[in-house]
């Protein structure tokens, strides 16, 4: 079964990726049995599937995904929670008790999974993992960059936390939390997010960022000795 | 009454006033992720025609009832600035530029996944900043590129030109003097992977064999656009990993 690109191949709607239409993946798709590219992006195969790993683009709710929000209105039927300025979406509540019981008010940030997301619109699940965000920073990154910030089985995230002693929530939607225990803690992680975001993909960016977050954590224990002196 | 002289657009060797021979594009520039702001953006000179497009979402329709449940709305804006012709153009959206803007977005929504995003708007803003002949297939192929460059799935890209009928002879890539003075003008815009026609306009008188004849030359002038158009695309994102 051939396939017409080198591994991380800058590849352009339209291209001719496979002959295989069973090997369509995410970025991709199948006209007349051949895989073709739908975006641009880098093209890569995984888990025997052809896929176009997408350098921007627009967040696509996907049900089982954690997002974070803003919520931007309540209504009897439940509150709706903003996004990251393109979709909103509805968390919704069997009774309105519950819904007073949570005590929303409108530009909260909250922290759900996404039940559904169709024809009806977007819909957010209120169950244990659901979470009321009241302290941190909350910055936005490019969607399609998130799973390089979670890294290999969350191996980014992690050591992220672990260096700058942050609290690091992310949401599939591209929305980030940052709470640390001192604003240059919480500086030097959200440089390391965007540090990510800009060069998603390159090789070895763990060690980059270690290299770069320990730089700043080191430079910020520094500052509060001699702030102390 | 004063009466301008028609000047003579094909001299005896065959050249155009611009020097170009019947089959030559203009000189052209494509650049993508030009404007900061946009989701996605481009930008297209061909020759002294420069034109802007940029692509916004997709993000909820508004007003909401204009929302489809099923696929997102395509909205698109061809516009002139009204510096960009020799006569100034009045502010707003002229008759013909609305129905460009309809013709522009209709070969758009041929190629772009729309039902990947229902209950969704696509904005297009293309902006002409000078005009010389050819806005409209600048435009359209700007306005792909600006799509694509927002990470917007589409099924392939869109590269368009004009030809048209100048003293007696089919030529590739009209000016604003040959469109004026020459008896036809026919844009052409083409997905030129499965080479479908996505535009096709003719004002003028041409013969069957004319038409043809100028459909074939425009498919040559799309290709090369093409050509431009990927290698415009590839270099900025090979550029951005490279850094990386």
């Amino acid at each position: 079964m051939p396939i017409y690109f080198s591994e991380k191949e800058v590849v352009l709607p339209g291209q001719l990726l496979s002959d295989d239409s069973r090997r369509a993946g995410e970025g991709t798709y199948v006209m007349d049995g051949k895989v073709y590219a739908s975006t641009v992006g880098a093209a890569t195969i995984r888990d025997g599937k052809v896929e176009v790993i997408t350098f921007k683009g627009p967040y696509r709710p996907a049900a089982g995904d954690m997002v974070i929000g803003v919520v931007s209105d309540i209504k009897p039927i439940g509150a709706e929670v903003d996004l990251g300025g393109r979709i909103t979406a509805l968390l919704k509540i069997r009774n309105v008790r519950e819904l007073t019981s949570l005590n929303l008010k409108i530009g909260d940030v909250v922290y759900a999974k996404v039940a559904s997301s169709g024809l009806r619109g977007v819909f957010l699940e209120l169950n244990d993992q659901f979470k009321k965000i009241n302290e941190g920073v909350l910055l936005m990154m490019t969607p399609t960059k998130v799973p390089r910030l979670i890294g290999k089985r969350g191996s980014m995230i992690s050591m992220l936390k672990k260096v700058t002693g942050c609290n690091i929530m992310v949401g599939t939607n591209g929305l980030v939390v940052v709470n640390g225990p001192s604003p240059a803690k919480e500086f030097a992680a959200i440089s390391a997010i965007r540090l990510i975001e800009r060069e998603a993909h390159s090789q070895g960016l763990t060690d980059k960022v270690l290299a770069h977050v320990s730089s700043l954590v080191g430079g910020e224990a520094k500052h509060g000795a001699d702030g102390k002196a | 009454m004063e009466q301008t002289a028609r000047p003579k657009l094909i001299d005896e060797n065959g050249r155009r006033l611009d020097g170009r021979g019947p089959t030559d594009l203009r000189p052209l520039r494509i650049e993508v992720s030009v404007l900061e702001k946009s989701d996605g953006s481009a930008y297209v000179e061909l020759g002294k025609t420069k034109v802007f497009a940029a692509v916004y979402g997709p993000k909820e329709a508004h007003p909401k009832h204009l929302s489809l449940p099923d696929r997102a709305i395509l909205n698109c804006r061809y516009h002139m600035t009204s510096f960009s012709t020799d006569e100034r153009k009045t502010l707003g959206m002229t008759r013909r530029e609305v129905e460009l803007s309809k013709v522009i977005r209709e070969a758009l929504e041929s190629v772009v996944f729309l039902e990947e995003f229902p209950r969704s708007a696509i904005d297009v803003f293309i902006e002409v900043v000078q005009a010389d002949g050819g806005t409209r297939t600048a435009g359209l192929t700007a306005a792909s590129l600006a799509l694509a460059d927002a990470g917007i799935p589409m099924r392939e890209l869109i590269a368009a030109v004009a030809v048209g009928k100048v003293d007696g002879r089919i030529v590739l890539d009209l000016s604003d003097v040959e469109d004026k003075y020459g008896e036809a003008d026919m844009p052409v815009g083409i997905a030129p992977r499965s080479n479908t026609i996505v535009l096709l306009q003719l004002n003028g008188k041409m013969t069957k064999d004319e038409f043809r004849q100028g459909l074939m030359l425009a498919q040559m002038g799309i290709q090369k656009i093409y050509q431009a158009q990927c290698e415009a695309l590839r270099k900025k994102y090979e550029s951005s990993m490279r850094e990386a």
